[in-house]
Parts: structure tokens; sequence; C-alpha cells
């Protein structure tokens, strides 16, 4: 049995929450992943969130999974030499800990590559491994600010909003293994180690569906127009997604919860609200005119005045009083059968609980300190046909737990 | 920015004559072939100029104005690639995509789950014709199972892996994520399994098939919060700006300017940090108050010390804001927004937004990649293609046909 996509790779993490998860992909691929720890163990095993019982970190148990562990006392030349050893024999090495950290320790880049010019040094931070910041104090939310999606993420009056829970490194470590891994493929063709730099700073730029980028092709009116014919603009929203749509035009009260809905319209996605009025249709919770709309030229009509917006506003109604008397399955179903754009506001019950996932075997049972069963973990990036496909490859390590058969296997002579 | 570009003619490329076949639309497959593309993959995307992808809808667009070649989201997903117009609906278009799968390395494709089998372009199909093709399919709840045939975008994708439920103020509805976010999360984890794959090909010799779902790709980035459900039962909820362990911790007015509202988000780790915030602000009364010593009892005052920054901050511009609290030790950052992005000190010493010349608005922006290689740099080598600009050179140049068989694709209206 094949035991992964990248089963011939060594990697070295010298991680923390930071880069946390780069080393866990690494592991699903069946790379052989070795996570370095100070004595007293790493920092991500405080990352929230954190069981308020036994104080085990859930983020370091889902993002560790997989990877063995070493340990090092920083301040014993002896034992960080051990570690030195380790990057000598390892494809890749990846770090978030502090620049000054791993100058100092004699694992930065340029003395990795001194003793093993064929490595990938990896490197994860917040704002990049140079540069006028690269020494800023950071955290998720500060780095959220400084990539761009922070700012245009406002509900009404008050300040912009993050996710709440934290997500700027996780963009920056999957970003670090798809750049590493360039580099694995560029080291085949040339033969060539080198560093790999990661910000994420940079890395959430994307986040940001383009908006990023307004200013610099000059679009001086991102608060884009949604409702045509509108006298402020006269843009519409017509891409079916309703990301530029606002957010209290998206959320509906079910019976149960809540539901994401978009009313699309105009010729791209229209088809998709026309299917939904013809369900409300059935049920006899719209009447003409309205149940015969065709809102894939909806747009055109309320900018002609064929349609007004006091007449739009019934359409609402008549979804918001339909939507009521549903439960989150019955949308979710009814959203399958009928092809809507309209979906059930999950929490972490509702997705623990998916049948759709369960299907497709996307869980992985891992193993964790305090827990009487193994528990369920994202397990599948993706499923692959053909080779052995990325999956969750075991519990985090203890403190130390490898420490001898790490150091005996990787530097057997 | 300059660095790359200039050095490009003599370093060499880390993905150096991979070929690549982009059938995908919107955002979360394009931005994989742009991520190849980067890297030195000729990258061949497929569109239907009748059928116009949503993205070349969608803002922000070139001078404002709305036009399907003007829009910096499909200029940030496509550049680099070649452009070919085609009506999939036909035959001849459908030989034309076997034809080109006989060229390529890889596929990536977005369509509705089932839609390539109908046509008889499903991976199974394809790699009749090659052998060791490497095929993702990138879809919002994957190939099969009970939600397979669901429609929908990215929205579709957060409210079911759950960030709808996990944005906004407690008191509040939940804000959902801004735009649909896992179109930004399902194309990282497609390109770590996609370029795994590649390697694994390198190796063996073997093609695979990857099918990514945008919603399993939401809830790995949720993986500790559904494990916490699965450990003790905790359902993590939406709490504004706020963080389980970091007091004060959240997003502060600052002084407008020109009229525009600004921010800055600041966060204190420590009581050190703690105290140098107070010091900042000049409540030297604040630094030494023992109850605000410990982030439980700073927890506890939390609204008042919202305030009272919240009341420093709004007299002081957000980059003010942020350089002095920096040069304390305590994590601060302006919000930065678009009119920023271009001149922000740290993302222009990276060269992060990338200027290209356009056939249609003279130059243009696209974000450079996210990852800087010492060795074998990427950056994207053109704009993205406007509706057909590379019909005839991707079917001459790539695929050999001659002047006759290309005039009656494009007579048939097959290259629309």
């Amino acid at each position: 049995m094949p035991s992964g996509l990248l089963e011939h790779l060594r990697v070295l993490d010298l991680t923390d929450e930071r880069g946390l998860l780069c080393g866990r992909l690494f592991a699903d691929l069946g790379a052989d992943v070795v996570q370095v720890e100070p004595l007293g163990g790493s920092t991500a095993r405080q990352a929230p969130p954190v069981a308020e019982q036994t104080g085990v970190s859930l983020y370091w148990e889902t993002y560790a999974a997989g990877k063995r562990g070493v340990s090092v006392d920083l301040d014993d030349d002896a034992s960080v030499e051990r570690i030195r050893a380790l990057a000598r024999v390892s494809d890749v090495v990846i770090t978030s800990w502090p620049r000054a950290l791993v100058e100092r320790l004699g694992l930065d880049p340029l003395a990795v590559h001194e003793d093993n010019p064929r490595a990938i040094y990896t490197v994860i931070s917040g704002f990049g491994w140079d540069g006028p910041k690269a020494e800023y104090a950071d955290t998720d939310l500060v780095v959220w600010a400084a990539g761009g999606p922070l700012a245009p993420h406002r509900d009404g009056d008050r300040p912009p909003l993050r996710i709440s829970v934290p997500q700027a490194y996780l963009h920056a470590s999957a970003d670090a293994a798809a750049g590493a891994l360039i580099a694995v493929l560029a080291r085949a063709q040339h033969d060539c180690g080198q560093v790999v730099d990661v910000s994420a700073q940079a890395a959430i730029g994307v986040a940001t569906l383009a908006r990023v980028l307004a200013t610099a092709v000059g679009d001086d009116h991102p608060e884009w127009q949604t409702t045509p014919g509108r006298p402020t603009g006269g843009r519409t929203d017509q891409s079916g997604s309703g990301a530029a749509t606002p957010n209290s035009l998206k959320k509906w009260y079910c019976r149960d919860g809540m539901v994401e809905l978009h009313l699309s319209m105009g010729p791209a996605a229209g088809a998709f609200t026309n299917n939904l009025f013809r369900w409300i249709a059935e049920e006899g919770g719209v009447d003409e005119p309205i149940a015969s709309w065709d809102w894939r030229v909806v747009p055109d009509q309320l900018v002609s005045g064929e349609l007004s917006h006091d007449q739009l506003d019934e359409a609402r109604a008549a979804v918001r009083a339909f939507l009521l008397g549903k439960t989150k399955a019955e949308v979710l179903e009814g959203a399958i059968e009928r092809r809507l754009l309209c979906m059930a506001i999950f929490d972490m019950s509702d997705i623990a609980g998916s049948p759709h996932l369960a299907y497709r075997d996307f869980w992985g049972a891992v193993p964790m300190p305090g827990a009487d069963a193994p528990v369920a973990v994202p397990g599948r990036i993706a499923q692959v046909r053909g080779p052995a496909g990325p999956m969750v490859a075991g519990a985090a390590p203890a403190i130390g737990e490898h420490d001898d058969v790490v150091f005996k296997e990787w530097l057997a002579r | 920015m300059t660095n790359e570009t200039t050095n490009r003619g003599t370093t060499p490329h880390a993905l150096a004559g991979l070929k690549v076949l982009d059938l995908s639309w919107v955002v979360a497959g394009p931005l994989i072939g742009r991520a190849l593309a980067d890297f030195g993959a000729e990258v061949v995307r497929v569109e239907s100029s009748v059928r116009v992808e949503t993205a070349r809808l969608m803002q922000p667009f070139h001078g404002g104005v709305q036009d399907k070649e003007g829009s910096a989201l499909f200029g940030n997903c496509n550049a680099g690639k070649r452009g070919l117009t085609l009506d999939l609906k036909s035959a001849e278009g459908q030989q034309v995509v076997r034809d080109l799968v006989g060229w390529a390395d890889v596929v990536v494709e977005s369509f509705s789950p089932g839609q390539l089998k109908k046509w008889d372009l499903d991976y199974d199909a394809l790699r009749v014709i090659k052998p060791d093709l490497v095929m993702l399919s990138t879809s919002i709840a994957g190939q099969d199972g009970p939600w397979a045939t669901l429609a929908g975008f990215g929205n579709v994708g957060s409210s079911l892996s759950g960030f709808q439920h996990l944005v906004g103020y407690d008191d509040r509805l939940p804000m959902g994520t801004f735009g649909p976010y896992t179109d930004y999360v399902g194309p990282r984890l497609a390109l770590v399994t996609l370029l795994a794959a590649l390697e694994n090909r390198r190796r063996t010799g073997e093609g695979a098939y990857i099918d990514v779902a945008q919603v399993e790709a939401g809830i790995f980035f949720l993986s500790p919060q559904v494990a916490h459900y699965g450990y003790d039962g905790t359902i993590a909820e939406r709490h504004g700006n706020r963080d389980p362990h970091l007091v004060p911790h959240g997003v502060f007015p600052a002084r407008a300017v020109d009229g525009k509202e600004r921010f800055v988000a600041i966060a204190v780790r420590d009581r050190a940090e703690w105290i140098a915030l107070a010091r900042a602000m000049g409540r030297e009364d604040l630094a030494e108050r023992d109850d605000l010593a410990s982030a439980d009892g700073r927890r506890a005052a939390e609204g008042e010390l919202e305030q009272l920054i919240a009341t420093w901050t709004a007299e002081r511009p957000a980059v003010e804001v942020e350089t002095l609290l920096q040069a304390a030790g305590v994590p601060a950052h302006a919000a930065v927004t678009s009119d920023d992005y271009q001149h922000e000190p740290q993302l222009a010493h990276r060269g992060h937004l990338v200027e290209l010349p356009h056939a249609r608005h003279g130059r243009t922006f696209v974000e450079a990649p996210r990852y800087r290689l010492s060795a074998t740099p990427g950056a994207p080598r053109r704009a993205a293609p406007a509706l057909g600009q590379d019909n005839d050179s991707v079917l001459r140049e790539l695929l050999d046909y001659d002047a006759a068989r290309i005039a009656a694709l494009r007579e048939g209206g097959i290259l629309r």
C-alpha cells in the first residue's frame, strides 16, 4: 500500500501557531513531518479554542495531527545541534518562529543552506521575512487589518468585523505548503534548494474578491450599487453570488434557525430565483404577477420602470413568510431538488451531523488527551482517485514523544 | 516586483513545461491555474463569449465602468493565461477539448458535478486520451454524496461550512464573511493537492483525479472549532472582534481621512503590552490599576476599556496609532483600504501589486504570487486574456490545426 503522494519527503517543522497548519498538510499527503517543540511545549498548545475542562487546545490537536514530535532545549547548544542535524537531512524546513530566534539557533535559511543546499526553506510570518514591517508585533486580527479583508467588512455603522476565529495564518500556511511544493517540483528540474517566503498580510489580499485592487484600477465607488434603478448608482449585482449585496437582504429566519438567500437577478443567475418563486407559488405563498416574474430580466424592468421597488418589496415579503414555515433541513433539501441559491446557516453541530460529509468519508478519528474516544476532525482536504490521497495521519504528538525514534531514523548512518 | 520581472529572462521557471487546460470559471477554479501560470506553466483558459463567465461581471472594474473586459477580479484570477472561446455544447467544441487534453498534463474544471460526463469529457473519458492525466474538479460540495447536485457559489459554501454563523456581533444577525469565503480557501488546498499529485506523477508516472469540495475546504479551516464540538460539545459562536484570550482586542475608529471613515485594529497579548498601551494613551492610572493586570480583570472591564481606547484613537490618524503602538511593542495596524493598498509600505516592499500592460486599459494591476521563491521566482507574465484573444495561436501552435480547420471552426460558430 502506498502511504501517500509525498511519502518520500522529510519535513522539519519549526512552527508555532502561526505556521502549524502547513506541516499538517504535508503529513496528510504522506510526508514524514517532525514537529519541533521547546521543552515547555509549543505556544500552539495554548492557542484557542481551548477545552474548558482539560485545558487541551483543539487548535494544536487538529493542526499538529499526524506529525511526529521532538523536543529541544533552546538554551542547550548540544540539544539545538541535534535539530540542526535534522535540518541537514530534511527536504523541507518550515518555520514560523521569530527570525531572531532561528538566527540565534543557527537554523535560519543561510545556515541551513550552507550544509543542505537542496533544502526547501519555508518561512511563514505576519508580514514577511524582511521589509519595513517585518518586525511588527502581530496577531491574527492585526494581520487581517493589514492585508485588506477587514476594512470593507462593515455591519452598518459599527467598526469592520473579522471572522470570530483566527484565519489569517491558515491562509498563509496553506500558501506556504503550495509554495514549498512548487519549490519541490523546481528542485527536480533545476536541482536547487531555495527560500519560500510567505507573508500572511500578502496572503489574504485574495480574500477580498479583488477589492484591494479597486483604487489601483480606478474604481472609485466600490461601495457597490446593488439595487438596479436606484438613483445613487446603476450598477447591479448580477453575479448570482450575492457578493455585492448587503447582509440584511441575504439573511432570513426559518423555523429553527437562519437561512442565507440572495435573490439573484439578471441573465447569469436570475433563473435560480425563478426556481424559488415556482416553489413558493406551488405552496400558494405568492400571487400573480410576482409569481411569474422572470428574474433574468428584472434588472432591466426596474431600470425601465416597468417594475417598481414597492413590488420588489412585496416579492421579498413573500419569501420572508414562506421561509418562516420551513426548517433548515427542508430549505437545504429544497435547494438541492429545485436548484436554488438558498442555504441553511450551519453551526458546528449541524456540520458534525451532516449526512453528506459522512457519505464522503470526510472525517478522521483522532485520539486526543482527555477524550474517551477519538474525536472527529476534518480528515480529507480533497478526495483522490488513483494514488492514495490526503488523509489525516494520526494524533498530534506529546512533547518529545518521538525523540528517540526520530533522531535514530533520520540520523542513522 | 522589479527584481522578479527583470530577472525573469535568466531565472529558471519552477513549472517550465507544465501544460494546463483550465475549464473552470469564477474564482475558486481559475485561481489554481493562475498560480501555475505564475511559475511558468502554459495555461489555456477556455471560456464562452455567449455565456459570459461570472467573474467578468463582477467588481471592481477599470475606471468604475461595468464591462466584461474590465473586471479586476477576473484579471486577478486569470493573469498569464491564454484565452480560448469555445462552444462546449457542440461536438466540434468537445473535440477541441479532447485535443487539448492530449496536449495537457493537467485539467482543472468547475462545472456542476455530472456535467462533463454528459459531454463524455469526464475523467474516465479523458484518461483514455491521456493515461497519466492529473485532473482536478472543484465544486461546492464535491462530486458525490447527497449534496453533490447543490447549485451554488462560495456564499453557499460559507453557510454550509460554518463561517456564516461565525461572523458578526453577538447582538446582531450573523453577518457572514466578506464575499464567498470558501472561494478563497478551496483553491489553496486544491493547489497543494494538485502539486503533490504532480510530484507523485513525476516519480511514478501515475496520474490522478482530485475532487475538491469548497464546503470541505472551508470546514478544514474550522478544524479546531468542529473538533471542539466533538471533544466536549462546545458550539463555537460569533463574538464581534473579541478574542477568548486576548483583552483588549478590537477594531477602533480613527480620524476620518477626506471624509472617509478609518479604523485601526489593536490586540493586547499580555500584561506588558497592556501597560504599554495604557501608557501610549497617556493613562498611567490604567497602567497601574491592579485589577487590569490580568486578562480576566481586563475582561471584566472590557466594554469600558474599549470605550476609552476608541475615544483615544478617534482623534488620531490610523497609521499614527499603528506606528505609536508598534513602537511600544503592541500589535496594531490600520485597517488597510483599497486606497491604501497600492502604497502600503510592506506590501510595496514585497512588490505585491504588479502592474501589467493591458491592451484595452493601457495598464492593469494584479496581485503578485503569494509565495516568494528565491531561486525560481514567479510572476504574472501578462494580463488576463480578452475573450477569444488567443483562439488562433492556441489552435495553431498548441494543436497544429491548419488554417482551413480553424476557419471552419470559426465559421461554424464553434469559437464563440
